[in-house]
């Protein structure tokens, strides 16, 4: 990896104005919010859109190190890798407000705090993507993880979104304990917490400490919490299904995505997780996938479907992960081993995108037709006949479930394609095998929905909600699928390359 | 025009793809999308000819190639190529192409924009998956393939779609991800996707036969071979009848193509140590087929277990591992599109009419229908292989072939063993044929209107072709056998290395041209 570069404080302000316009945007949201009385909040929804395009162009200007440098003292990184997940983050953002403002205008009834919690939420996940020290990590998760817990509890008047933001409170609350005693571990190792530094301590450590092994095990407790990861994905089902359908988008896409940008920092910093957790860690990704999958198959509701789903995919995603940690194992040289290992985080970054792609279009369609917040488009029979009543929507919804399944020509085939093909590379064909049996498992899942919208006639009269604005978006991103799906090339040569520079 | 001939394998591909974007476009009523469909299938069979007035005979390499970067700096790359292989069974899909649209003219009546889309995209895929050069554009293609032929079985089928639309969706990808891995696997040591770049792989015999297992066994599902068959007859009874058609014309050859394109070249020591337990398999599901078809109430039931026995024949001629053999293969696999092709489209005839497809429903349709009954006696007799009728070249060429194999253990015994297939075929058809057609006219079946214009044009172009096929399959022998010894030419090394093997003395050289001559006589 490339050393930091330091950057001087006033350049800095730059590359930091991404952070800043969220974090100042959301009070500002805040402060709109407070003297707008008792009038609609629909002009809450076009600042925060204005807000989130303002750090993308942010992000945009600020100037390109090549090298990467770190910003505020080895806080955070500003290489290309953060710039990635900050754009990222900044659509799944976008997209997520579209939807919720949809849904609060079909039922005339606004959630102003929805829009600022939305973009702190926002400003954690990037972040989170971004830190390289331990402090600013933790910090990270925090700011994200507190957002989130209100987004998904904040649906008023209904009991099982505030059970489903108590469930994630509590437990979220467990994986920041282990984060912070693993953390604590890590600097009493190293004696400083900028990532550069304690990469240099657990290099020199001497072999055979137990504290060392532990401390990571306990940031992948953390981090797998974050992402899903069996055993420590109890809460998923329930937070996903209990919040609102707006919100579940939020959470399976960004704060995924985060939080493997995190992992994939993490796990290069610490070798002791390629030595030590290398077995486990298989065993659990094998473990992820199949559970996942595997209950997905008996699923009656859309969002809990996803729920289940997305832990199937984090299945996947963590397999990119043991692809990455394989190559410092295997006795290749340095060259294909990093070459292997670029293919491998390329794939990661690429997948995250094209999940983020089709599962948001997945929750879009669930948006779009939730005649209201309280009857949400979520019981998988309800789809019936879909296809003749909104053709259209329908078939973007085909195209998501295709995707998710990995059929081509869609961009979810051609990021499978990937991971398996970073996996075999690494040397670890039975986990690419059980990969796609597990992919093989999950068609059929994702299929039942597509029997169900085309070949089940509905039955009596039903009243789809409408949306124009999700209908728009979900046809953008079902094109976006297929166009990732038949010309990726280009997109994964700069998600490889975005890997290739990312910094610590 | 050359911007069309110079990317012609492009434009024969995509045409019906570009002819299914116009039909979602444009097709606002039925009759609109109908004709735009049909034009566009019209238009790639003419497109189609041009390969065939081009193709230069005598040669077996890939003709018409054409080569673009796609990913990986060019590892992967969009390829295609066609050789006397490929050229025949894209004809066959053109061929068929217009027929099947217009056999669901009347048939498909609603979301008829749909379907015709459907049916074309579902052609592009069948079209890519025989002409792609590059491992991973291959595997695109057939799994492509999956989707129309999903929506087509479930949307527009019978009563059970949905689970045989399922199930046609699952077993079919039971087989490819295990090949994909295999094919991740080669790209890994050959460091690119080219077909021509997995030829050269030099893989241990262990090796070999994983990645075989997991190539045949994407492709038997496919085919499909026993006992990987029981997909295909509740699809082929719950697809409507263009479905069925499809299914049985071009789709089920995509199994024993890619048995030949890639699973016996690539592969070539796993495929002579393996490929016998696939002959006997295949001897079994010609067998078993045959005797299942005997029982069945079901016209197109028996049709469809039909199927398994006639691709049975395919598989053991593709695992003589011969010329003779393979090209008997490949020309049983074009006459099984023909005619079974067409008894579908019969079977589906006569659903149109009465709803019901029972044989005991029947009886004396002879004398209510006679045009009608004429063309089934004809396409029957093809399908038993009566000489001179396209069904008998491929199995001639097939038992000659693994006849004489040297390569295949117990190969006369299999021989004999395929031959009581025949057999069996001659006496479940013409039983199947007697109890509808002959004896005594129901009540319920007086009256039954007799061929219409519109189904004698989709018949007729059928016909034809089963009779060329029959009398004179030289060009199409000719063209086929160069491309033949090619892909076959890594068995044929190993053979020379091993030269126990060999045509069993006494044999005529292994030139399945030359075998058609010898039978007829005009050597």
């Amino acid at each position: 990896m490339n050393g930091p570069t330091p950057v001087t404080l006033g350049a800095e302000l730059p590359v930091l104005a991404p952070y800043l316009v969220l974090a100042v945007g959301g009070l500002a949201v805040m402060l709109v919010d407070a003297f707008s009385g008792g009038r609609r909040r629909d002009h809450l929804s076009l600042l925060t859109l204005l807000v989130l395009l303002g750090a993308a162009a942010a992000q945009g200007a600020a100037p390109a190190e090549p090298r990467g440098a770190t910003l505020l003292g080895g806080m955070l990184a500003a290489d290309r890798f953060s710039r990635f997940f900050n754009l990222l983050t900044v659509t799944i953002a976008m997209l997520t407000t579209v939807y919720a403002t949809s849904m609060f205008e079909r039922d005339g009834r606004y959630r102003a705090d929805f829009y600022p919690l939305t973009l702190f939420a926002a400003l954690g996940m990037m972040l989170l993507a971004a830190a390289t020290d331990l402090l600013s990590l933790f910090l990270a998760v925090e700011t994200m993880s507190l957002a989130v817990y209100v987004l998904v509890a904040g649906e008023r008047g209904s009991l099982r979104s505030s059970e489903a933001g108590f469930k994630y409170l509590i437990l979220g609350a467990f994986a920041s304990a282990f984060l912070l005693m693993g953390l604590a571990l890590l600097y009493g190792q190293a004696g400083a917490t900028d990532y550069a530094s304690v990469h240099r301590a657990v290099q020199a450590a001497p072999d055979g400490g137990i504290l060392l092994p532990l401390a990571c095990g306990l940031v992948l407790v953390a981090l797998g919490f974050k992402v899903a990861m069996v055993p420590f994905h109890m809460w998923t089902p329930d937070v996903y299904d209990g919040a609102p359908a707006y919100v579940t988008g939020l959470m399976a896409t960004g704060v995924k995505a985060a939080a493997f940008a995190a992992l994939l920092r993490v796990v290069w910093l610490l070798p002791p997780i390629a030595e030590a957790w290398f077995p486990l860690l298989a065993v659990l990704t094998v473990l992820t996938m199949t559970y996942g999958n595997l209950v997905a198959l008996s699923q009656n509701g859309l969002k809990r479907m996803l729920a289940y789903s997305s832990i199937a995919h984090a299945g996947y995603l963590l397999l990119g992960v043991l692809a990455v940690l394989n190559t410092g194992r295997d006795s290749a040289t340095a060259v294909q081993a990093a070459a292997v290992r670029d293919a491998a985080g390329g794939a990661i970054l690429f997948y995250l995108v094209v999940y983020a792609l089709m599962n948001l279009g997945a929750f879009g369609v669930v948006a779009c037709l939730s005649r209201s917040r309280r009857e949400e488009a979520d019981a998988i029979d309800g789809y019936a006949g879909l296809s003749r009543r909104r053709p259209f929507v329908a078939a973007t919804l085909a195209v998501f479930m295709f995707s998710l399944a990995g059929i081509p020509p869609t961009a979810g085939f051609v990021g499978k394609f990937y991971i398996f093909d970073a996996v075999v590379k690494a040397g670890l064909v039975p986990l690419a095998v059980w990969g796609v049996i597990n992919s093989l498992l999950s068609a059929y899942y994702y299929l039942r929905v597509i029997v169900v919208m085309y070949m089940k006639p509905a039955e009596g009269e039903v009243h789809d909600g409408h949306s124009w604005e999700a209908a728009f978006t979900c046809g953008v991103l079902a094109l976006l699928v297929l166009l990732l799906g038949v010309v990726p090339g280009s997109f994964y040569a700069l998600a490889a390359h975005t890997y290739r520079q990312m910094i610590f | 025009m050359a911007f069309i001939t110079d990317h012609i394998l492009t434009w024969v591909a995509f045409a019906p793809a570009l002819g299914a974007v116009l039909v979602l476009a444009a097709g606002r009523t039925p009759g609109t999308a109908r004709r735009l469909a049909l034009g566009a299938a019209l238009v790639d069979f003419v497109l189609s000819l041009h390969l065939l007035r081009y193709f230069e005979t005598g040669n077996g390499a890939d003709q018409f190639v054409e080569h673009a970067p796609w990913l990986a700096g060019g590892k992967i790359a969009y390829s295609l190529g066609l050789d006397g292989v490929s050229l025949w069974l894209v004809l066959l899909t053109t061929f068929l192409g217009p027929l099947v649209i217009l056999s669901a003219w009347r048939a498909i009546a609603e979301r008829v924009r749909e379907a015709m889309a459907f049916l074309l995209l579902l052609q592009t895929a069948m079209i890519g998956t025989f002409l792609a050069r590059d491992m991973l554009l291959f595997y695109v293609f057939w799994e492509a393939m999956l989707i129309p032929m999903y929506f087509l079985i479930g949307i527009w089928g019978g009563e059970r779609r949905v689970y045989a639309a399922v199930k046609f969706f699952l077993f079919t990808m039971v087989g490819s991800v295990f090949m994909l891995v295999a094919i991740l696997w080669c790209y890994q040591q050959a460091g690119s996707m080219a077909l021509a770049d997995f030829l050269q792989l030099e893989l241990s015999r262990g090796q070999q036969s994983w990645l075989f297992a997991a190539f045949a066994l994407a492709f038997a599902i496919k085919v499909p071979l026993f006992p990987f068959h029981t997909w295909l007859p509740d699809a082929h009874v719950e697809a409507p009848t263009a479905g069925s058609v499809i299914l049985a014309g071009i789709l089920l050859k995509m199994g024993t193509y890619g048995l030949l394109r890639f699973a016996i070249p690539l592969f070539p020591e796993a495929a002579l140590a393996l490929g016998p337990w696939l002959a006997w398999l295949a001897v079994i599901g010609i067998v078993y087929g045959a005797l299942v078809a005997m029982v069945q109430q079901d016209v197109k039931k028996l049709v469809a277990y039909s199927s398994v026995s006639h691709l049975g024949f395919v598989v053991l001629g593709l695992f003589s591992l011969t010329t003779t053999g393979a090209a008997g293969g490949v020309v049983q696999m074009l006459a099984h599109g023909l005619s079974t092709g067409a008894l579908f489209l019969l079977v589906g005839i006569i659903y149109e009419r009465r709803h019901t497809r029972m044989i005991a429903e029947f009886g004396g349709l002879a004398h209510a229908m006679p045009r009608f009954a004429a063309v089934f006696l004809f396409v029957t007799l093809a399908s038993i292989g009566l000489p001179g009728l396209c069904g008998f070249t491929g199995e001639f060429l097939i038992l000659f072939g693994t006849f004489g194999s040297g390569l295949l253990p117990h190969a006369r015994l299999l021989t004999a063993l395929a031959a009581t297939g025949v057999v069996l075929g001659a006496i479940y058809m013409l039983w199947m044929y007697q109890r509808v057609f002959l004896g005594k006219l129901g009540e319920r079946n007086r009256g039954l209107p007799d061929l219409s214009p519109r189904e004698w044009a989709v018949l007729l172009p059928i016909l034809v072709m089963i009779v060329a096929l029959g009398v004179h399959p030289a060009p199409l022998l000719e063209r086929l056998e160069p491309s033949l010894e090619r892909i076959l030419a890594p068995v044929a090394a190993l053979r020379q290395t091993e030269s126990t093997y060999g045509l069993a003395a006494g044999m005529p050289a292994d030139r399945p041209a030359a075998a058609v001559a010898a039978l007829k006589g005009d050597r």
